[in-house]
C-alpha cells in the first residue's frame, strides 16, 4: 500500500506544529521520521491516525484521496499505530486488548473468545511472535507489551504501521528484537513509519529518512548518503558536538554512601531491594536501567520524598535516611527531579519565585512578613544570565517556557546552594539537542568543582557519555557497577537482568 | 551471551509474596486477638447464665417429620450422595461430575444427613422448631478457642488464599458470640435471640443496598463516579409509592411503580452523565447537588401532597414468594426462600450486570472506557456513548433500589427514610471490589448490621447497649471499608476523570 501526505498543515493557536508537510511512503518501505522533541512528528502521525484534524492538506492511499475523521477510519484504511505510550488497558489480558473495538460476538452479545484466540494464535505464528493470550498486560515486560500493540495493529489488517518513538522504553536487546520484527513485517509487504530522534537506529533500519525541524520537512535522504553527524545537524539546524567534553575523573573521598537500601513503591511493593553504592568527590556515578526498575523510588528515597523502609544513606557520616526533604537539601544535596513539571517547578509561578523555592525559609529571601522581593529579583537576574534562561523576563510564568529553559531554571535553583551531592534524574528527558549539551556541560563542571554526582538515565547513550562509573539497576537491585567503556551488548544484558561477572569481565 | 540467563518478568514472585505474607500474618493475629477477647469477655460470664435461641421463624418452619425407618433411609441416601460432591479427589473410583451436579450433590447430601439427625435430636416441638438454651461462657470459650487456633494456624502456615475468608468467618463468629452475650437471661429479663429472624432481616435489608451498589458498579466501571445514589433512592422510593398508591396497589400497578422508579433513577443519571461528559463538571459536586435536589423536592411533596392526600402514601408491598420445598428448610429456608419478590429481582440484576460487564462486547468496551479511555478511542470506541449508557443503566438500578426501600420492605414513604444509605451503597461497591457478585455479598454484611440495629431497637430499654450505638454500626463499618482496612482494592483507573478528546 502506498501512502502519500500532501501539504499537511496543523496549528494549535499561534503555534504551527506542522507546516505544509509532504511525504511518500512506498509499499514495503521503512520510512524514518527524524526530528527533535517538539518538531511536530507526533502531531503529524496523530493527524494521519485521525486523532487530530489537519487545518489543510490531503492524505492519499494508492493515489486516491481519503478522509480520516477518527481512528476508526484510519484502521479501516489499513493504518495501524503503535503509540509512544502504549494504548493498552493494563488490567485486561492480551486477548482482550487485541480484540477491543473489533470483537466478534456469537451468539450476540457475547464475546466469542475461542474464535479470537484462534485468530490471534494464527497471526502470532505467521509473524513468529510468542505471546500468551491470557497474560495480563501490566505483568508483561515493556518489550512484550509493545509486541502486543503490534499484534493488535496486525489483527486489524494494518498495511501501514506507524511506530511513535518505539525504542524509548526498550533495552538494547529488546530494540534489536523489535528491529528484527520490523524487517520481517517489511518482507511481508507492510509499510512502516518509524518515528524517532535516535540517530543510530535510523541508520540501522531506514530505507528512507525524512527529517523534520520546527514543523517543516528539511530534507529527505537514505542511510547510504549520510552519517550521524550530518543527520544531527539536519535535525538541529546547526553543527552539533555529539561527544561530551570530559576529562578523566579524579575521585576523592567518599561523600555519599548508600548501604542495603530498601524502598517501597506507591502500591506497597518493594521497589528498591538492598541497593548499596558509594559516590566520591569529583566523580559521576551513572545509574542505568530500563524505566521502572526502581530508579524513581531510589532517587525519591535519597532526597527524602519517599520513606526508607530500611538501610542507610550517609552523607559524610551523617545519616540522611528518613530525614525530611528540607534537612537533606540543607545538608548539601541538590536534586533535579525526574518530572520537572510535577516535582521540579510550580508552573504557574514566575521564574524569580521558582528560583528561590528551596530557600524561601532562609532569612536571605523570606521573612516574617513575606518574601524579600528585591533580593529575589536580584537573584533571578543573576541566575538568568548565568544559566542563559531564555525568557521575556524574570516574571514570566515558568509553565510558559520551553522544556529546555524549564530544566535550566531547576538546575539554576539546585546549584545555588552549597553543594556536596548533585542528584539528577533523567536530566535531559524531552530536551532539544542544544539544551542537552548545556545540561551535560553543567553536570561535568560540577563534578570538576568537587561535587559527587549521581545521574539517573534510561538513555544508554547519556549514561555512557557522562558516567565515570555505571551502576545498572534491574528489578530494584544493582546488577553490577561497571566502567562506561563496557560494550553496549553487555550493558543490554545487565539491563535485562543478567547477573554474571563473566558477561562483563569486571568485578565491581 | 549463551552463559547468561535473563529473567524477563517485571512483577516477580518476590513482590507478590511480600503482599500476601503480610496479609496472612496480620489476619492471623487479628483472629487470635478476636479469640482472646471472646474468651476473656464472654467466657468470664458465670457458667449458670444461658441464652435462649429461637430458630423458628414462623409456623411453617418446623422440620417435616419422618418415621423411624424413613429417617435411616434418608440418612443412608445422604451419606451415599455426599461423596459425589467431592469426586475422585476424595475416593478415586468416583466419577468426576460437572460443577453444577457437584453443587446439587453437596446440597442434597448435607440436607439428607442433617434432616434425620436433627429429628433424632428432637428439633421439633409443638409444630415449630423449639427454642434451645446455650451457655454464654461455654460459647465464649468455644468460639474463642476456635478463632485463636485457626488464627495461630494461619500465622504459622501462612495460608495466603484462605486468610481473608477465615478472618470474615471469625468476625461473624465474634458477632454471634456477642449477640448471645447481649441476649443472656438475667434474673430481670429474658430476651430470646431470634437468630432466624435476624438473618431474615439481613436479607430483607439487603436489596436496596445491593441495587445501589450495582448502580455504582455500573457507572464507575465506565469511569463516572455516581455519588447521587442517595438521591436516586429518595426519588425512586417517592415515585414508587406515589404510583402504586394512586392505583391502590391493584393489578400491575406495583410493577409499573417499579418501572417508573427505575426511570426516575435514569433521569438523575442522565443529568449526571451529561454534566460529567459534556461539561466535564466535578462529578462529586454534581452528585451531591442531585442528592440535595432530591431531598428538597421529596420534602416538598411529602409536606404539600402526601400529608394532605394520605391515600397517595399507602403502605403497599410487593408479593412474597415462598419457594416450594426449599422454603421449608429450617433456618436457611425462610431466610433465603421466603422473601419479598424484590430479593429475587435483585439477585437477577446482579447476575445480569455481571454477565453484561464481563461476558459481553458492551461490557468489555465499558470497562475499557473506565480504565483508559484514550486507548478505547484509538480503537474506535465512542467513549462518551459508553459512559452515558453505563451510567444511565446504573441509574435504573438505583431507582429500583429506591422502590425496594418502600415496596420491598412493606413501608410507606417517609421523608429521610433512605437515611444516607445511598452512601453506604458506595462503600458496598468498594467492598465488593467493583464486581456485581461482590456487591451482592457485601450488601449482606451491611444488611446484617442494619437488621441487628432493628432487633436491638425491639429490645430497647431491656439491654445494656444503647440502640443508637448499634444504629451507628453500618456507618462505622462503612468508614472501615472505605479507609481500605479490608485489603488492597483497586478502583477503575479512570474513575471520575472526565475524558477530553485531543
Amino acid at each position: 500500500m502506498k501512502l502519500e501526505l500532501r501539504g499537511i498543515t496543523k496549528s494549535f493557536g499561534s503555534l504551527v506544529a506542522n507546516k505544509d508537510i509532504s511525504l511518500v511512503v512506498e509499499p514495503g518501505q521503512i520510512h524514518c521520521l527524524l526530528g527533535e522533541n517538539g518538531a511536530g512528528k507526533s502531531t503529524l502521525m496523530n493527524v494521519l491516525y485521525g486523532l487530530l484534524t489537519p487545518d489543510s492538506g490531503q492524505i492519499l492511499i494508492d493515489d486516491k484521496p481519503i478522509t480520516i475523521r477518527d481512528p476508526k477510519d484510519a484502521v479501516a484504511h489499513g493504518i495501524g499505530m503503535v503509540h509512544q505510550h502504549f494504548m493498552l488497558i493494563p488490567v485486561f489480558n492480551v486477548l482482550e486488548n487485541i480484540i477491543l473495538g473489533s470483537e466478534d460476538v456469537r451468539p450476540w452479545p457475547f464475546i466469542d473468545r475461542e474464535a479470537a484466540r484462534t485468530r490471534i494464535e494464527q497471526i502470532a505464528n505467521e509473524y513468529n511472535f510468542q505471546i500468551d493470550p491470557d497474560a495480563i498486560i501490566e505483568n508483561l515486560p515493556i518489550g512484550t507489551q509493545q509486541r502486543v500493540e503490534i499484534l493488535k495493529a496486525l489483527s486489524h489488517n494494518a498495511k501501514i504501521l506507524i511506530l511513535d518513538e518505539p525504542t524509548a522504553v526498550l533495552t538494547p536487546q529488546e530494540t534489536d528484537a523489535l528491529i528484527e520484527i520490523l524487517k520481517t513485517l517489511k518482507e511481508q509487504g507492510t509499510s512502516i513509519i518509524f518515528i524517532t530522534h535516535k540517530l543510530r537506529e535510523v541508520l540501522a533500519i531506514a530505507d528512507v529518512i525524512t527529517v523534520i525541524r520546527l514543523g517543516e520537512v528539511v530534507g529527505s535522504t537514505t542511510p547510504d548518503e549520510v552519517n550521524e553527524e550530518e543527520l544531527a545537524s539536519m535535525m538541529v539546524g546547526r553543527e552539533v558536538d555529539l561527544v561530551v567534553d570530559k576529562t578523566p575523573a579524579t575521585p576523592g573521598d567518599v561523600v555519599l554512601s548508600v548501604s542495603d537500601l530498601y524502598v517501597e513503591d506507591d502500591r506497597g511493593l518493594t521497589a528498591v531491594k538492598g541497593v548499596s553504592f558509594d559516590v566520591r568527590r569529583g566523580e559521576i556515578l551513572a545509574i542505568a536501567g530500563v524505566q521502572g526498575n526502581g530508579q524513581t523510588e531510589l532517587v525519591e528515597a535519597l532526597t527524602g520524598m519517599r520513606p526508607v523502609v530500611s538501610g542507610k544513606v550517609s552523607l559524610n557520616g551523617d545519616n540522611l535516611a528518613g530525614r525530611s526533604v528540607r534537612h537533606i537539601l540543607d545538608a548539601g544535596v541538590a536534586h533535579v527531579p525526574e518530572d520537572r513539571q510535577v516535582h521540579g517547578l510550580i508552573p504557574g509561578m514566575s521564574i524569580a519565585d521558582n528560583l528561590v523555592l528551596d530557600q524561601i525559609h532562609s532569612p536571605k529571601f523570606g521573612g516574617i512578613f513575606g518574601r524579600k522581593i528585591k533580593a529575589i529579583r536580584e537573584n533571578a537576574e543573576v541566575r538568568r544570565k548565568e544559566f542563559d534562561i531564555r525568557s521575556p523576563g524574570i516574571d514570566t510564568a515558568v509553565g510558559e517556557l520551553s522544556g529546555g529553559n524549564q530544566q535550566k531554571v531547576v538546575m539554576a535553583r539546585e546549584l545555588s546552594r552549597e553543594l556536596k551531592v548533585l542528584i539528577c534524574a533523567q536530566p535531559t528527558r524531552g530536551l532539544d539537542v542544544g539544551s542537552i549539551e548545556f545540561m551535560h556541560k553543567q553536570i561535568v563542571a560540577n563534578r570538576d568543582a568537587g561535587a559527587a554526582v549521581i545521574i539517573v538515565s534510561s538513555e544508554l547513550d547519556e549514561v555512557i557519555a557522562l558516567g565515570d562509573r555505571v551502576a545498572v539497576l534491574y528489578d530494584g537491585r544493582v546488577q553490577d557497577i561497571v566502567p562506561p567503556t563496557t560494550s553496549r551488548e553487555e550493558f543490554g544484558l545487565l539491563m535485562a537482568g543478567a547477573r554474571s561477572t563473566e558477561a562483563t569481565g569486571v568485578t565491581p | 551471551m549463551s552463559n547468561v540467563t535473563t529473567t524477563p518478568e517485571i512483577v516477580t514472585i518476590d513482590n507478590l509474596r511480600t503482599i500476601t505474607r503480610t496479609r496472612s500474618l496480620g489476619y492471623g493475629i487479628s483472629l487470635i486477638v478476636l479469640g482472646a477477647i471472646e474468651v476473656l469477655w464472654f467466657g468470664s460470664t458465670p457458667s449458670s447464665i444461658h441464652t435462649q435461641i429461637q430458630l423458628a421463624y414462623n409456623s411453617a418452619t418446623s422440620v417435616p417429620e419422618l418415621s423411624s425407618w424413613l429417617r435411616v433411609l434418608v440418612l443412608v441416601l445422604g451419606v451415599l450422595v455426599l461423596p459425589l460432591a467431592f469426586g475422585p479427589s476424595v475416593f478415586s473410583p468416583l466419577p468426576r461430575l460437572p460443577r453444577a451436579a457437584r453443587i446439587v450433590a453437596a446440597i442434597v447430601g448435607v440436607l439428607f444427613v442433617a434432616w434425620p439427625i436433627s429429628l433424632w435430636l428432637g428439633i421439633n416441638q409443638d409444630g415449630q422448631i423449639r427454642d434451645f438454651l446455650v451457655s454464654v461462657s461455654v460459647t465464649g470459650y468455644l468460639f474463642g478457642a476456635i478463632s485463636a487456633v485457626v488464627g495461630a494456624i494461619v500465622v504459622w502456615r501462612r495460608f495466603d488464599r484462605l486468610a481473608s475468608p477465615l478472618l470474615y468467618a471469625g468476625i461473624v463468629l465474634f458477632i454471634l458470640a456477642f449477640l448471645i452475650w447481649v441476649a443472656r437471661i438475667t434474673p430481670i429479663d429474658n430476651l430470646p435471640l431470634p437468630l432466624t429472624g435476624i438473618l431474615w432481616g439481613a436479607i430483607q435489608w439487603s436489596p436496596f443496598l445491593a441495587l445501589g451498589a450495582l448502580a455504582g458498579t455500573m457507572s464507575e466501571r465506565s469511569g463516572v463516579v455516581n455519588i447521587a445514589i442517595e438521591g436516586q433512592f429518595i426519588a425512586g422510593a417517592l415515585v414508587s409509592t406515589l404510583v402504586a398508591s394512586a392505583m391502590n396497589g391493584t393489578g400491575i400497578s406495583l410493577w409499573l411503580a417499579l418501572l417508573l422508579a427505575g426511570s426516575i433513577g435514569m433521569v438523575f443519571s442522565w443529568v449526571l452523565a451529561l454534566m460529567a461528559n459534556r461539561y466535564r463538571a466535578n462529578q462529586i459536586i454534581v452528585g451531591i447537588l442531585l442528592v440535595s435536589f432530591a431531598t428538597a423536592v421529596s420534602q416538598f411533596i411529602s409536606d404539600a401532597v402526601l400529608d394532605v392526600h394520605q391515600n397517595l402514601n399507602q403502605t403497599l408491598t410487593l408479593p412474597t414468594w415462598n419457594v416450594p420445598v426449599l422454603s421449608r428448610i429450617p433456618v436457611v429456608g425462610p431466610v433465603l426462600f421466603a422473601q419479598n419478590i424484590i430479593v429475587y429481582i435483585t439477585i437477577g440484576m446482579a447476575v445480569f450486570t455481571n454477565v453484561l460487564l464481563f461476558r459481553t462486547r458492551w461490557g468489555l468496551r465499558t470497562r475499557s472506557v473506565g480504565e483508559k479511555p484514550i486507548a478505547s478511542e484509538t480503537v474506535g470506541i465512542n467513549v462518551f456513548r459508553m459512559r452515558y449508557a453505563a451510567t444511565i443503566l446504573g441509574g435504573f438500578l438505583a431507582g429500583l433500589g429506591g422502590a425496594a426501600l418502600t415496596l420491598g420492605k412493606d413501608t410507606q414513604f417517609a421523608f429521610g427514610m433512605s437515611n444516607n444509605f445511598g452512601y453506604v451503597a458506595l462503600a458496598i461497591m468498594i467492598f465488593g471490589r467493583w464486581r456485581p457478585y461482590g456487591a451482592l455479598v457485601a450488601s449482606l454484611l451491611f444488611g446484617f448490621t442494619a437488621s441487628l440495629g432493628a432487633q436491638v431497637s425491639i429490645w430497647s430499654g431491656q439491654t445494656h447497649i444503647p440502640g443508637a450505638f448499634i444504629d451507628a454500626l453500618p456507618y462505622a463499618v462503612t468508614i472501615l471499608v472505605v479507609s481500605g482496612l479490608v485489603g488492597r482494592i483497586r478502583p477503575p483507573a479512570a474513575d471520575g476523570l472526565p475524558f477530553v478528546r485531543r
